[in-house]
């Protein structure tokens, strides 16, 4: 009992925590009067005395967080908050399901971005900061998990980052490395963002937009406290910005610190992620823009390659942004980005699906593979980034990989045996797994989850979380072996 | 390294055999006088000058093939000769274009299944005799490849099943094993094909059908002397045996081989796939009849069960005969059906698709990593049938896991790219490279691949090759690293 004393404390400082972030979206009402601070009121009252009781009442049993309690805690974590971020929504929109506030808000805190909620330019402003702000937080989380958690829990072949990441990196204890890390991290995070608000706000968001859209730009989130997303600007200047940031969001934030640190571009020429990741999506950008011009989607060339840029890299990069309906394009355009949408993104991002990184390996072991059927006896290591990679790194990615084919596929199935269309389903499953935000068919860039039932809800919901949590470290709570000590 | 000169002089004998295979339609043609006869007639004066030709360039140029000529003799055989046997057909349909020939060709000699034919109750005897015959020669075929030569290639793991195999094995030239291995199993083969004859006549067929039935079903081919396929007799009995007999088909026919030496049932019950195909089938069968009563497709519980069996086990074991228009249930049940002939038939039977072999290996694999990530120093080792299972052979498999779901989505987007929709390009891609036939919508049970243009089947016909030839056989050939030496 000890061991989840522990957890549980932890958990009920970050809840506690949690409640301060509410503060924000609590000035913004009571600055415009928007007539929602009432949710707000309540909802860091319910939140903050939960953390504050939970840690009262787990106090005694605190001791340092092993390895194997990251699993219970990082779930938990994912799982708790978003239940407390539905407060304010449950509030002030008296009309909206648990199930569905749930969803939203597991989609604001996994950075996926899909929405049940229609009409966002008529929401209170408060409300939509909370969306966005609430994406920008699971952003923050989301990179430490990925640069110094995952690594630490050694799921699917994350070990590879270790030796990569700034912080301590010797002991085995979660505490102080998470906290040296994150200070890292959340500096360039912020930096990031700062730019990218003073950018937008440049190029013509008012003041309040260009903060959220930062927020869920830098997140590679995707809400937009507009229905039409930035379709409502149509602005040229905007949307290249928004690319530019969502490529730097789509780098690790790991390299970012390293380059910053030195003052030097050189770690990105270093980064076989990002040189990848950049060649992927300016190849892919290209071919999408000259299939659909071929077609005839847009009408002269520049504004096909507009369109293509602008929504090739929100979809690439998980972000799910869109300044089109995609979804009306030739159907191998779409589904090509949301292809990439499993795999572009570099691991020490907050992007979802496979990242670059495994992308990379897999492609080397398939290679490897070939070339041992014609040399049988040869030793051929798997390199990247000219380090050798170990075999149990590339077993784990492997099994990583084919546990995230699994999943999909049953995710899928389970959609339609709801009575989804295969289309609506492959691309949900998809979408959420990858922590994307729109799909295609019912749940396109122009459509809303709000078309799901209560089930399948329940469903995406559980795949943002999966997708997130880069799957086995939920699959492994599933398992007996888990619970033994 | 490669022997070109070799490879040819092997080739030019198995040339003559298709063109002596081409005597049985002759026969039937000469019999039943059904106007055919000069098709054949050409067809075989084509081949045998091949063959001929083959033969006298080869003169004197006989070398022991080793392992890469292997490879070069395997891709060329499977893509060269159904070019030779495409010949009779389009001899006797003068409109019949060369690609779709070759479809056709290949979709038998591969014991895919998947027809550009319409109306093949009204063609001749003897054309539908040759299509079905193709099968079971391919299915002769496949059985040495897969028990034989694969393993002995080290193609996707498959050194796995060397110890199992009836034959010498610790020889290195590929030859002697060969025929050793290939008398063994053919006798089998035909063993049961005879049997299958004999019980498809008494159950209803006329002697004709009764044969050319038997050589598709043993095979996992699926063509059918009728449009409406089984569904043409609509007999339960009938429907009965023939499941029966896919299920043989589908088990590996070197346990079958043990069955009759050890004449003890014993030996199913300790093959390492068997029983998880067994399981793996009764719960789908049972799962979708009773989704289809759910539904209310079928008014009673009977009828849904009785289509549910025949249709999940011949999709499941990659046969893809139908008794009803199965495309017209809940989406769920054709889907699941099309992601079961992935993964369920046994390797070494004449079923195509990742085996069972592999994903049980696969299963295993991945819970050895949920393991690994609680045990981080554990040694795990895999075992299967009671032996450890090296590592060498699950990175081979894994490869090959790998390499499969990528070419899935590699010729879906490709499809797509041609203008198909979504379910009919992942049906298309799906039934071709798990050589299984019928797909979903215009190409569905009650349809033919024939409303698609020659640049997708040209595509479906190597897809059907690819997945054939586990992959990698194929793919190899095409690397640089293969031709040096």
């Amino acid at each position: 009992m000890g061991r989840f004393a522990t957890v549980l404390n932890l958990l009920s400082v970050v809840v506690a925590i949690f409640a301060l972030a509410m503060l924000l979206p609590l000035a913004v009402s009571l600055t415009l009067e928007d007539g929602a601070e009432g949710a707000y009121d309540l909802a860091i009252l319910i939140t903050g005395v939960a953390g504050f009781l939970g840690w009262v009442v787990t106090r005694g049993g605190r001791r340092e967080l092993q390895p194997r309690d990251g699993f219970l805690f990082v779930v938990l974590v994912w799982s708790v908050l978003p239940a407390f971020a539905t407060v304010p929504l449950l509030v002030y929109l008296p009309g909206l399901s648990f199930t569905d506030a749930y969803f939203e808000t597991m989609s604001a805190l996994t950075a996926t971005g899909a929405t049940v909620l229609s009409g966002l330019d008529g929401l209170p402003p408060s409300i939509n900061v909370w969306r966005c702000m609430l994406q920008w937080v699971g952003g923050m989380g989301i990179i430490v998990l990925a640069v110094a958690i995952l690594p630490l829990l050694g799921v699917g072949g994350r070990q590879l980052l270790k030796a990569e990441t700034p912080g301590p990196m010797k002991e085995q204890q979660l505490t102080p490395r998470i906290a040296q890390t994150a200070k890292g991290l959340w500096l360039v995070y912020l930096l990031l963002t700062v730019l990218c608000g003073l950018s937008y706000a440049w190029a013509g968001m008012d003041g309040l937009d260009a903060m959220m859209h930062a927020f869920t730009t830098v997140a590679l989130g995707g809400f937009s406290s507009h229905d039409a997303s930035f379709a409502y600007w149509n602005s040229a200047l905007i949307e290249a910005l928004a690319v530019v940031f969502m490529l730097a969001a789509g780098v690790s934030f790991g390299t970012h610190f390293v380059a910053l640190r030195r003052v030097s571009l050189r770690p990105y020429r270093f980064d076989a992620e990002a040189r990848a990741f950049f060649s992927v999506c300016g190849a892919s950008v290209a071919l999408v823009a000259g299939y659909i011009f071929l077609h005839g989607a847009h009408d002269n060339f520049p504004t096909t390659a507009r369109y293509a840029l602008f929504n090739v890299v929100s979809v690439a990069t998980t972000t799910g942004y869109s300044t089109t309906d995609y979804a009306v394009w030739p159907l191998f355009a779409p589904l090509w980005m949301l292809m990439l949408s499993t795999f572009s993104t570099c691991s020490g991002s907050a992007g979802g699906g496979i990242k670059m990184m495994r992308a990379l390996l897999m492609f080397q072991q398939a290679l490897r593979e070939m070339m041992r059927i014609v040399h049988p006896r040869a030793l051929i290591p798997v390199k990247l980034g000219g380090q050798v990679v170990e075999n149990n790194i590339i077993f784990a990615v492997l099994a990583y990989m084919l546990v995230y084919g699994a999943t999909l596929t049953l995710i899928t199935m389970l959609l339609t045996a709801t009575q989804l269309d295969f289309m609506t389903a492959f691309s949900a499953a998809a979408a959420c797994l990858n922590n994307l935000g729109p799909g295609l068919g019912e749940v396109g860039p122009t459509s809303t989850y709000a078309v799901l039932d209560d089930f399948q809800t329940w469903v995406c919901t559980f795949a943002m979380l999966l997708g997130r949590l880069e799957l086995m470290t939920v699959f492994v709570l599933l398992t007996p072996a888990f619970w033994r000590r | 390294m490669v022997q070109p000169f070799a490879v040819l002089h092997a080739l030019s004998a198995l040339t003559l055999v298709m063109a002596l295979a081409m005597g049985v339609p002759l026969l039937v043609a000469e019999l039943l006088d059904d106007g055919a006869r000069f098709a054949f007639e050409g067809g075989m004066l084509a081949t045998a000058a091949v063959g001929g030709f083959l033969r006298i360039l080869t003169y004197g140029k006989q070398r022991e093939l080793r392992v890469r000529d292997g490879f070069l003799l395997v891709a060329s055989g499977w893509a060269g000769l159904p070019v030779l046997a495409a010949l009779p057909l389009v001899l006797y349909f003068r409109d019949l274009s060369l690609t779709r020939a070759y479809f056709e060709a290949v979709s038998a000699i591969t014991t895919t299944g998947a027809t550009v034919f319409v109306g093949l109750d009204g063609l001749p005897p003897s054309i539908n005799f040759w299509r079905c015959q193709l099968q079971w020669m391919g299915g002769m075929g496949i059985i040495v490849l897969a028990i034989a030569i694969l393993p002995m290639l080290g193609v996707g793991g498959s050194q796995l099943f060397k110890a199992e195999t009836p034959g010498p094995m610790k020889d290195n030239k590929l030859t002697p094993r060969m025929t050793e291995t290939a008398k063994a199993l053919w006798l089998v083969y035909g063993l049961i094909t005879l049997a299958c004859t004999i019980a498809m006549k008494l159950a209803g067929m006329d002697w004709l059908d009764a044969l050319m039935h038997a050589f598709t079903t043993m095979s996992l081919g699926g063509m059918s002397s009728h449009d409406a396929s089984f569904a043409y007799w609509n007999s339960p009995v009938l429907e009965a045996v023939t499941i029966a007999f896919m299920l043989l088909a589908g088990m590996n026919f070197s346990t079958h081989f043990l069955l009759l030496r050890k004449r003890s049932l014993s030996v199913y019950a300790s093959d390492p796939e068997v029983p998880a195909y067994l399981g793996v089938l009764l719960v789908s069968v049972l799962v979708i009849a009773g989704l289809l009563w759910w539904v209310g497709a079928y008014p009673e519980w009977a009828s849904a069960l009785r289509m549910s069996a025949f249709n999940v086990v011949s999709v499941a074991t990659t046969t893809g005969y139908t008794s009803v228009d199965y495309g017209l249930w809940p989406v769920f049940a054709p889907m699941w059906m099309l992601i079961m002939s992935g993964f369920t038939s046994c390797s070494g039977s004449t079923g195509a698709g990742i085996k069972m072999m592999r994903t049980r290996l696969m299963a295993q694999q991945a819970v050895r990593e949920m393991r690994r990530i609680l045990h981080p120093k554990a040694v795990l080792p895999i075992r299967l049938g009671g032996r450890v299972v090296e590592n060498q052979i699950i990175f081979a498999v894994l490869a090959f896991m790998l390499v499969y779901g990528v070419c899935i989505v590699v010729v879906t987007l490709l499809l797509a790219l041609s203008g198909m929709n979504i379910v009919t390009a992942f049906s298309a891609t799906m039934a071709c490279i798990n050589n299984l036939g019928p797909g979903l919508n215009e190409i569905g049970p009650s349809g033919t691949y024939a409303s698609l243009n020659g640049v997708q089947l040209s595509l479906l016909s190597a897809t059907m090759l690819l997945g054939r030839l586990e992959m990698f056989t194929l793919l190899i050939v095409f690397t640089p690293g293969f031709w040096r030496r």
